[in-house]
């Protein structure tokens, strides 16, 4: 008899405990933060006296664990979501709760960065709010430019000077390589290609993502320069194998001089190799045309199943207002804040690295926000492949990519 | 106290096949459609990768197969340290987590600063590093490799208790006779182990049609669609693309193919053991 009495006030007090409780689940790279974010965390407890269970993931593991959730009816009351095309995806699924009203009314919303807002819309409606981003750059190794003569601080700008410093960096006996083609079945060579390509004046989807536009003149010539890279001039380590995560660490190394990277590099690089601090630097990668870059960044959303929408949209609209995102870079100096205020006014405004993010952000592009952009990642993935393999030519590997693009969009 | 349990555990099953079942006759909007298997079939993806997986299969258990089989009658000649070497040899790689595995034998592949690379340039069998995971083929047979041996320590343990119970009489009647070393093996070792070698094929068999973790974290399918295999492919149509029910629908056929292949070996067995 006590037993059963036990087992029912238990049960009493879970039911009673996971309804005052607010769930988060944080995925991606902040996920190594996690002492910043119970410190952030106790904050908001303590201001509004609404208990909060945090939870950390892996990137890995992280889409899994969130779409199981999700299609299940049972995920958190706010979650991360990455801004390479989740928001659009769920909430095409019926996943997410819609924010449009919310955003509306909020007053941080004119200091968000206004290219990262098509990122979370979908059929119009805003389905997420941006949390911090970031975007590609050149990441290069300033002790392999002095090794190879070339002046540390002057990094290439435009693709001959990319394949000029590349060629005089690469030593392919001793395994030294200048630049870092990611070649690989995932989604790093999607974002390569989509550097080259902008840079080159081209542009993957119409502007209202109805069909391909990457097979022009441009989207040829940043395909065939992007191969070439490693094809012809050999100045990448085997591309299929390797992507940009690779080549950081590789850089850390002093193998591989210049690869895509970015804010998140940073950290990364650092511990790989803690010699490293200072001899590395960022740059806006090498264009042809025009400057490019694509964003990424995470976005906060709140799953439809969630009992405690209004809850999670307090503990969404305090983690991204000015006071916490201060306090944010005060104590770790990353990631980039979405707020536009928090970039000027904080210490980050002074470091020069931190400065050629500010300035390339506007330039930045963000991956198609519609729900078939899987697919048409994997498309150019499969594009850049079979050029890199020489299974075909980059005019026929280009055609039949822009073909299934337009087959998975729809188009008749 | 057992019927409860079982009475759940059969209950999910059954559950999760029909819902798989359900799932994969139902469009986005709920409506019943055969729409999903007549895309399977359509797909020129499907094909590679039933292909792919026919290689992927008949390279995996023929290498687990015979490496177990030579490990097993190996280990019978050991005198001391039996339950060391037994442990070592036919217990590490199989208790190695896939993941482990997967992203050890990567390392071990790679050819910037790979050991197997190290390993072959030093003793003078390769001139440069070899890229094992660039291109399609090589792909295919590096995953076989570590399928290999990560997978023939099952085959080598059922042979191990196989070749125990073969009565040693059997060896020494066949001595007298003149029988070598080969003669003995031949028409002693494989006669006898055929139950075993049966029932061991079946196992290899379904387990790595359905064998997932290492492909994924070794080359996620590619370069190319290289090593995509049925499971890899499934598994890309449900959590890359969301589609569920093509995906359910993939997984019947699979499940429909490994059912037939369990029903044909057991069959066999049953009448091997009535004769």
């Amino acid at each position: 008899m006590r037993k059963l009495l036990l087992s029912v006030v238990l049960v009493v007090f879970v039911i009673l405990g996971f309804g005052k409780t607010l769930t988060i689940w944080i995925g991606g790279q902040v996920a190594e933060l996690d002492e910043t974010w119970n410190k952030i965390i106790k904050g908001f407890e303590q201001e509004y006296g609404i208990n909060v269970e945090v939870q950390l993931f892996g990137f890995d593991t992280y889409y899994d664990k969130l779409v199981t959730a999700l299609q299940a009816g049972k995920g958190p009351d706010l979650a991360f979501a990455d801004l390479g095309g989740w928001v659009p995806t769920f909430a095409e699924k019926g996943w997410l709760e819609p924010l449009e009203e919310q955003i509306k009314n909020w007053e941080g919303t004119p200091q968000i960065w206004p290219n990262l807002w098509p990122t979370v819309t979908y059929n119009n409606v805003r389905y997420g709010l941006p949390w911090y981003t970031d975007c590609r750059l050149l990441l290069y190794n300033k002790t392999m430019f002095e090794q190879a003569g070339l002046d540390p601080d002057k990094p290439p700008r435009t693709w001959d000077e990319l394949l000029e410093y590349a060629q005089k960096i690469t030593d392919a006996k001793k395994r030294i390589y200048g630049y870092g083609v990611s070649g690989t079945k995932t989604e790093h060579t999607t974002l390569g290609y989509m550097m080259f390509l902008y840079a080159a004046g081209g542009k993957l989807l119409t502007d209202d993502y109805s069909r391909a536009a990457f097979n022009t003149p441009e989207g040829l010539k940043a395909l065939k320069f992007y191969t070439d890279l490693a094809k012809k001039y050999g100045v990448s380590p085997n591309p299929i194998q390797y992507h940009e995560d690779d080549y950081r660490n590789m850089m850390a190394q002093n193998r591989v001089a210049m690869a895509i990277g970015g804010p998140w590099s940073f950290p990364l690089i650092e511990s790989a190799n803690p010699n490293i601090v200072g001899k590395y630097s960022v740059a806006l990668h090498p264009y042809d045309v025009q400057p490019a870059s694509v964003l990424g960044g995470w976005a906060l959303v709140i799953p439809k199943s969630s009992p405690n929408k209004e809850d999670a949209w307090k503990l969404a609209s305090y983690l991204t207002s000015f006071d916490v995102w201060m306090k944010w870079i005060e104590e770790k100096g990353g990631p980039m804040p979405t707020r536009m205020d928090v970039c000027k006014a904080s210490k980050l405004a002074k470091d020069p690295k931190w400065q050629v993010i500010f300035e390339t952000f506007p330039h930045a592009v963000a991956r198609p926000p519609i729900p078939q952009y899987p697919q048409i990642s994997e498309q150019i993935q499969i594009m850049v492949q079979k050029v890199l393999l020489n299974e075909l030519t980059p005019e026929e590997a280009i055609a039949i990519a822009a073909d299934n693009v337009n087959k998975i969009l729809g188009v008749k | 106290m057992i019927m409860p349990y079982v009475l759940i555990i059969m209950g999910l099953v059954g559950f999760m096949l029909l819902s798989s079942v359900v799932m994969s006759f139902l469009d986005d909007r709920g409506k019943f459609t055969f729409q999903n298997y007549a895309s399977i079939f359509k797909d020129s993806v499907f094909y590679k990768s039933v292909l792919n997986t026919c290689v992927w299969v008949v390279g995996s258990v023929a290498g687990q197969i015979t490496l177990g089989l030579v490990v097993a009658l190996l280990l019978m000649q050991i005198r001391y340290g039996q339950v060391f070497f037994r442990s070592v040899i036919l217990i590490l790689p199989w208790a190695t987590l896939d993941i482990v595995a997967g992203v050890m034998w990567r390392w071990m592949y790679n050819d910037m600063y790979g050991v197997l690379n190290d390993i072959l340039v030093k003793i003078g069998l390769s001139k440069s590093y070899i890229p094992w995971l660039a291109t399609p083929r090589m792909a295919m047979l590096a995953v076989i490799i570590a399928n290999i041996w990560k997978g023939f320590c099952l085959s080598g343990m059922f042979f191990l208790a196989g070749i125990q119970t073969i009565p040693q009489e059997l060896y020494e009647a066949a001595e007298i006779d003149g029988a070598n070393a080969f003669g003995r093996f031949w028409n002693i070792t494989v006669p006898q182990l055929r139950p075993v070698l049966t029932t061991t094929l079946m196992f290899t068999i379904i387990w790595t049609i359905n064998y997932f973790p290492l492909i994924y974290i070794m080359t996620g399918g590619g370069p190319n669609y290289g090593t995509e295999t049925v499971v890899t492919y499934i598994y890309r149509l449900s959590f890359r693309f969301l589609e569920y029910n093509k995906a359910a629908a993939l997984s019947n056929v699979l499940f429909l193919v490994v059912f037939t292949i369990a029903y044909l070996f057991t069959r066999k067995m049953a009448k091997e053991v009535a004769a």
